[in-house]
């Protein structure tokens, strides 16, 4: 509560100023209009004044128009048939996006969005040609989320590329695609992508309204923008997803979900989604279902291990030796014979061993990570244990439960997984089981409070759904999953007919 | 009062809401005190007190129908007016505080004689409540969410039941209805701390949304209680020799502390503390009752009502500490829920039709 109390101060504190109302208008000779260009841009270095005949004058940004289109398109027609009006210009240039303007603040922010503008002497106005080039790097393998049956294209940092990625996968007329710019300063170009028909218009005005109401300063990144418009910025859960997926990006938006890219970042956001969704991947829909079910149901077993294996060997062995079998507490005490440390000392000093063996692995370039990984795991895990500061138990324990938090498909649930871990080990070392019972308790809770866009976040365990848990920890056949989650509260509810066979009879 | 549409839930949700606080503290220890009276018949007990449950939820369920959508606090309200009624509200209330007070301090004993014998009541209640108050604060949907967890993930308890029956004697039901029928009426009364919780339906059922599926849901519920307080009492009747349930104060968590798996002993004390997870629905519902009740009486914001609740209820397990005081207060909770819950509706009921006969007339 107080939190929320602080956070809506800080919001509301610095007084939003109005977005510059600058009609001041553009002066008719070439030179006051270069002059005021010029000053507006601070005299970039990069702006380019090209006079093209007495009367026409050409300015643009260096890299940042592409070179062929503006010499082919722009400044032959134009050094060819020597034109003295805008209009006649106009017509004389084969370039698409062409527009005309006379207000000084719309020609730089044209500029600077990568239009060539062109003046005519005598005249207040001035042509807009747009022919930006961005530099972007080719299409490749989504690094992150990997998979071994399914496409292996992932988006990358252009607005324009993603957007194409989308609409070939879904191509109908049905695709919506709302433009929005965010950022005081960066202008970042924010696509709001939906399917009309099937995504909730509640839903759609809630995101486009997060969007449009978002006063800050710079946009960087897609996961910036989705910790910001979620629905408790607060908790550790991600309440949306970030894929570099197209197909998983456009599976959601078939289920009514609706869907952000965000120019110059490489993961796209959908929303809403539930907790049971950040542990499906796109794979288990490319599986055998039989498979799917097994996988997926392993991923949640992985979770709760991950979660609580370590806490469960640290308050059996505080508190509660009584609960470890007589066969077991043989080899149990003889491997921590040697540890002079209590459990949770050891626990925590491993776990935080693993961690930083995780980050430092990220951290590297690729070649070198790897080789740390191998070589500080095994020598530090030997020699750790030859050394008596741990138990062979308690590293089997802690490799097994590191690696059940790598099994999550959502990097972001995989770091949350990995968060939570230390609390409740702290608790399993004070407090013995019921402290990991205190803090299972508190996650649930915790969980029930949270929503996505409003929707239910354990969705579809509660409010229960029945038709809707045939596709999250388990997956039926698909034609036993007609139905789109109810959730996303959907306009269409049905993929298809579920009482007609979706495909004929095999003769 | 109007209760807006987002915060009703399903009525099938009614189903958990009324399990889930049905079942706490009581059903960890009621073989015993069952046993003194009804001997190897206490089975039947159980199955008659059960039975009386429905009988009073049938009342309740006539009664709520008659007022649409009002609880129990605007009914005393609008039966005796405006004055007396509170009376009744405040009466109403304050048993939903001792309730609350005895689920928690019940437990804090189990917790302290069970795994840790010295650690402080203060911790223990603290924490808890504070899980409470987390709860609370997120509101009615919250609070039935925590239900519906509670009772699904605890259903592999029941099955852990199976665990005894291998050792098992049917011969210690035998022979059947050897005990007169006052003893055995007598361990039905007996029940009543155990089964309680079931009025929560009285303050609830505003909030449910589809009010034709109330009676069923309720009945399943109840129906579903009745099932496993049965099926424990019988296999603690086989299990347990007449002379050994007289003296295991926690028979239901005894039945626990020699299942064992390859990789697991000693179950009781997983058990134990699991049991956190089903009594958080009891404490968040009786909080909830009596703060329905009390912005009847006062004007509380839910926030502020539920830290004085809870601060109350802390000093109130600094104060009552020992066996002797939770015993005399479950037996006094026990003596007085026998008339809140389940004489009372029924005589509300009639008045309420007198009520109406009365208005009729006129």
């Amino acid at each position: 509560m107080i939190f929320k109390r602080l956070l809506d101060k800080q919001q509301s504190s610095p007084p939003m100023e109005a977005p510059p109302t600058n009609v001041e208008p553009i002066a008719n000779t070439a030179q006051l209009f270069i002059q005021a260009i010029q000053a507006a841009t601070h005299y970039p270095d990069d702006l380019i004044v090209k006079s093209l005949s007495p009367t026409l004058t050409l300015l643009y940004i260096n890299h940042l128009v592409d070179n062929q289109t503006l010499n082919d398109h722009i400044i032959a027609p134009l050094q060819v048939n020597t034109t003295t009006t805008p209009e006649a210009v106009i017509d004389t240039l084969s370039v698409a996006d062409i527009q005309h303007g006379s207000i000084l603040a719309e020609a730089i922010d044209a500029l600077v969005h990568g239009a060539a503008l062109i003046h005519v002497a005598g005249y207040s106005k001035v042509i807009f040609a747009s022919i930006i080039t961005r530099e972007t790097r080719a299409l490749s393998t989504p690094e992150n989320e990997s998979q071994v049956i399914g496409t292996q294209v992932g988006f990358n940092e252009s607005l324009a590329t993603n957007i194409s990625l989308i609409r070939r996968y879904i191509i109908s007329p049905d695709l919506c695609h709302k433009k929005i710019t965010i950022g005081r300063r960066t202008h970042t170009a924010v696509s709001l992508i939906y399917i009309h028909g099937i995504a909730s218009e509640q839903m759609v005005n809630t995101v486009q309204q997060r969007l449009t109401d978002l006063r800050i300063d710079a946009l960087i990144d897609s996961a910036v923008l989705a910790e910001m418009i979620d629905d408790n910025s607060l908790s550790v859960f991600p309440q949306m997803l970030l894929t570099e997926r197209p197909d998983r990006f456009c599976d959601g938006l078939l289920d009514g979900k609706v869907g952000i890219v965000v120019d110059g970042s490489s993961m796209a956001v959908i929303c809403p989604q539930s907790f049971s969704e950040f542990f499906q991947s796109q794979e288990d829909q490319n599986l055998r279902w039989p498979i799917a079910t097994f996988v997926r149901l392993l991923r949640l077993a992985a979770f709760f291990l991950s979660v609580y294996l370590t806490p469960f060997y640290v308050a059996a062995l505080t508190f509660h030796y009584e609960v470890i079998p007589q066969a077991f507490i043989v080899p149990l005490s003889e491997s921590r014979a040697l540890v002079p440390f209590p459990p949770i000392f050891e626990a925590l000093l491993l776990e935080i061993i693993i961690e930083l063996l995780r980050e430092a692995g990220a951290r590297l370039p690729t070649k070198i990570g790897q080789t740390i990984g191998i070589v500080g795991g095994i020598v530090i895990g030997t020699a750790a244990v030859q050394a008596g500061i741990t138990s062979n138990i308690l590293l089997i324990i802690i490799a097994l439960s590191a690696l059940a938090s790598f099994t999550s498909p959502s990097y972001m649930m995989g770091n949350v997984v990995r968060l939570i871990r230390f609390p409740i080990i702290l608790l399993a070392g004070y407090w013995g089981f019921y402290g990991i019972m205190l803090a299972f308790c508190f996650l649930l809770i915790h969980l029930l409070r949270q929503s996505s866009l409003g929707a239910p976040y354990l969705s579809p365990f509660y409010p229960p759904r029945f038709k809707d848990m045939r596709d999250s920890i388990i997956r039926m056949p698909i034609p036993l999953t007609a139905k789109r989650p109810t959730f996303t509260r959907p306009t269409d509810e049905y993929k298809f007919n579920p009482d007609e066979p979706i495909k004929p009879k095999k003769s | 009062m109007k209760i807006p549409p987002k915060e009703m839930f399903n009525a099938h949700l009614l189903f958990f809401v009324m399990h889930g606080a049905q079942i706490g503290v009581g059903v960890q220890g009621f073989q015993r005190i069952i046993y003194q009276d009804a001997h190897q018949d206490a089975w039947i007990s159980v199955l008659l007190a059960g039975i009386a449950t429905h009988i009073v939820t049938f009342f309740m369920i006539r009664t709520l129908e008659m007022y649409g959508s009002n609880d129990l606090y605007g009914i005393h309200q609008d039966i005796f007016g405006r004055w007396i009624g509170n009376v009744f509200n405040v009466i109403y209330v304050l048993y939903c505080f001792i309730a609350f007070f005895s689920v928690l301090r019940n437990y804090i004993e189990v917790i302290q004689a069970w795994i840790f014998p010295n650690i402080g009541e203060w911790f223990l209640a603290s924490t808890l409540l504070l899980i409470i108050i987390y709860a609370f604060t997120a509101g009615l949907r919250v609070m039935v969410g925590v239900s519906f967890f509670s009772v699904i993930l605890s259903l592999w308890l029941v099955l852990m039941l199976g665990f005894p029956l291998k050792f098992a004697s049917v011969n210690n039901l035998l022979p059947i209805l050897e005990t007169d029928f006052r003893s055995i009426l007598k361990g039905a009364h007996s029940m009543t701390f155990t089964i309680i919780g079931f009025e929560i339906l009285m303050v609830i059922y505003p909030f449910v949304q589809d009010k034709k599926q109330v009676s069923k849901y309720a009945h399943l519920s109840l129906l579903a209680t009745t099932t496993i307080y049965v099926a424990v009492m019988v296999v603690s009747l086989m299990y347990y020799s007449g002379g050994e349930i007289q003296r295991t104060v926690w028979a239901t968590l005894t039945l626990f502390s020699f299942i064992s798996f390859p990789f697991i002993e000693r179950f009781e004390f997983i058990v134990v503390c699991f049991w956190m997870l089903i009594i958080i629905p009891n404490l968040c519902l009786y909080a909830w009752a009596a703060y329905r009740g009390t912005i009847r009486l006062i004007n509380i914001s839910s926030t502020k009502f539920i830290w004085l609740f809870a601060l109350l209820i802390f000093l109130g397990t600094l104060v009552v500490q020992t066996r002797f005081q939770i015993n005399g207060m479950d037996t006094k909770l026990s003596r007085a829920a026998f008339y809140i819950v389940f004489l009372y509706p029924i005589l509300l009921w009639l008045i309420v039709i007198m009520r109406k006969k009365v208005m009729m007339k006129k």
